[in-house]
């Protein structure tokens, strides 16, 4: 008769990673059926619940490969990258970099940026409220603090940048989609903003200089040591625009004084 | 963005009545056409998220009814330190939503920091009993209030169990002070699976201790010639179990009730139908299941 915790330590490699059935099946009633019969019940209820978990997080990776290529691939991830908390939230963070090292995906390049998309997606979702910097409080800055200004993105904000037209990609797969689905894989890639300004999340494609200026700030550059590194590429990036737009759109929550 | 805490115009209170198990897609409708119903409840860990519309929809309906919070995934039974996180994420969902009851399962799902997401079954042992009082009491100090435990759907049993698994409940219930949620559809696949009597096993529950029951449709897989129930939520509450229902009723009284649908959702009217059959076998009147 077998400790509580070796009993749960068998069951959980068994269950997870079809590993050690008949020390699973030891102290199991058969009682009709085999123990082994038995234990790949609860094999196939955790194994089917993590796929399923995994599929609502990413349908347009489930809709490119198809229901019986993604079983496969969120098998063999679940093995590896095993849910790490009893709330889902948190679970399928890896999949795109997953995706990136299994060789029967490799015909899909694109592949890993989809679900690194999805997973922005995600936590954007999930992430905290906050609301959008007030104009006026910007007017308040003392031109002297200038210098040591920065910004607070919204918490839900993710940025992105793929060698592939993975917006497009998305867009023609999602359910209430009217164009004729053409894409063109030698097509550009693309800069992506992810946030939820209010409750639904938004995907913004973003010229490339405008993205690192939004990367920057994100990490926790002033606005002028920002400014000053995207002009090295772009000596006409337009500031004030930008930050307008943003500004107007929710994305800048807070001002903050560098030391 | 600090919250600012609720008061809600609804009581928190569980009425004796029947409840729905309040799903993402049931939301608009809840909020557009506010249907007759007792009391909502929802999975507690689809509401740990910081913010966004999950948690905007829930307040929004709490307004209007009172909700229990049904957790998945605290593994109360793993050998595994009890995850503190996840405490603190369930105690701040308590404090801002105001639930009229808290429960959790009699199962472990984690091992060594992996997690499951399942129901696995403990072996009914004084080893298992011991810890698992230990756990619940743990979890209970921490939130500040009661637990109710729920009786799983199981596939098998354990040799070395030395209790019947509604005495194992109860005597959990004694040692700990939690409340016992009743299962009905649970109850009658674990019967069917082990070949328990499942009229032994409702009479074997104590019956002050129940503070809630859940109803839900279970599917029949057949392996290697013999029927097994697995508890899928996927369907409407067989006659079987609408039996046994009634049955429970006689034994353990009155409960609130809950009509549970998690796989294939349907909309809300065949879910607002099976209330209505569980209030009639209540003996609650329409008007009074508001």
């Amino acid at each position: 008769m077998n400790s509580l915790h070796e009993t749960q330590r068998r069951f959980t490699n068994y269950a997870l990673r079809d590993m050690g059935q008949e020390l699973a099946a030891e102290d199991i009633k058969s009682n009709g059926l085999t123990a082994q019969q038995r234990l790949a019940i609860y094999r196939n209820n955790t194994q089917m619940g993590l796929t399923e978990a995994l599929r609502d997080g990413y349908p347009v990776v489930n809709k490119l490969v198809g229901t019986e290529f993604f079983n496969q691939l969120a098998r063999s991830f679940i093995r590896r990258h095993p849910p790490k908390a009893g709330c889902l939230l948190s679970f399928g963070g890896q999949f795109g970099d997953f995706i990136a090292t299994f060789e029967s995906a490799a015909s899909l390049p694109y592949l890993p940026d989809m679900a690194r998309l999805e997973w922005c997606w995600h936590e954007a979702f999930h992430e905290a409220d906050a609301t959008a910097l007030e104009l006026a409080s910007l007017a308040k800055v003392a031109a002297t603090a200038y210098s040591k200004l920065g910004f607070t993105l919204h918490p839900s904000a993710r940025l992105l940048a793929s060698d592939y037209p993975i917006l497009k990609i998305w867009q023609s797969n999602q359910e209430d989609y009217e164009g004729d689905g053409g894409i063109n894989l030698d097509e550009n890639g693309c800069h992506l903003l992810i946030y939820r300004p209010h409750w639904d999340v938004v995907i913004v494609p973003l010229p490339e200089a405008e993205h690192q200026f939004l990367d920057l700030l994100a990490m926790e550059l002033t606005l002028i040591q920002a400014v000053e590194q995207v002009m090295v590429k772009a000596p006409d990036f337009a500031v004030q625009a930008v930050l307008q737009r943003w500004l107007n759109n929710g994305l800048l929550t807070n001002i903050v004084y560098k030391p | 963005m600090t919250h600012v805490q609720h008061t809600f115009t609804a009581s928190s209170v569980i009425p004796v009545s029947a409840g729905i198990g309040l799903r993402s897609q049931h939301y608009n409708d809840v909020l557009e056409t506010h249907p007759t119903v007792g009391w909502f409840e929802v999975h507690s860990e689809n509401y740990f998220g910081k913010g966004g519309a999950p948690l905007l929809y829930l307040e929004k309906i709490r307004e209007d009814y009172p909700i229990s919070l049904h957790g998945v995934g605290m593994s109360l039974g793993s050998v595994d330190v009890l995850d503190g996180q996840h405490l603190a994420q369930l105690k701040r969902l308590i404090d801002r939503i105001e639930p009229g009851l808290v429960s959790e399962h009699l199962s472990w799902g984690s091992f060594g920091g992996d997690y499951l997401n399942d129901l696995a079954p403990l072996p009914y042992t004084e080893e298992a009993l011991l810890h698992m009082a230990n756990r619940i009491a743990q979890a209970q100090d921490f939130i500040g209030r009661q637990i109710l435990v729920e009786n799983p759907s199981s596939y098998l049993e354990y040799q070395h169990s030395s209790y019947k698994e509604q005495d194992f409940l109860n005597e959990l219930s004694r040692r700990t002070g939690c409340g016992i949620l009743l299962d009905v559809n649970n109850a009658y696949v674990s019967c069917h699976n082990h070949g328990w009597d499942a009229l032994d096993y409702l009479q074997g529950i104590a019956a002050d201790r129940v503070g809630e029951i859940h109803l839900a449709g279970h599917t029949v897989n057949r392996v290697a010639g013999m029927d097994i129930l697995i508890d899928t939520h996927n369907q409407p509450v067989c006659a079987d179990v609408w039996a046994l229902y009634e049955t429970a009723l006689q034994v353990v009284g009155a409960k609130p009730t809950l009509i549970e649908w998690d796989t294939d959702v349907p909309a809300l009217s065949p879910l607002i139908a099976e209330a209505q059959q569980a209030n009639s076998c209540l003996g609650v009147g329409h008007e009074l299941a508001a």
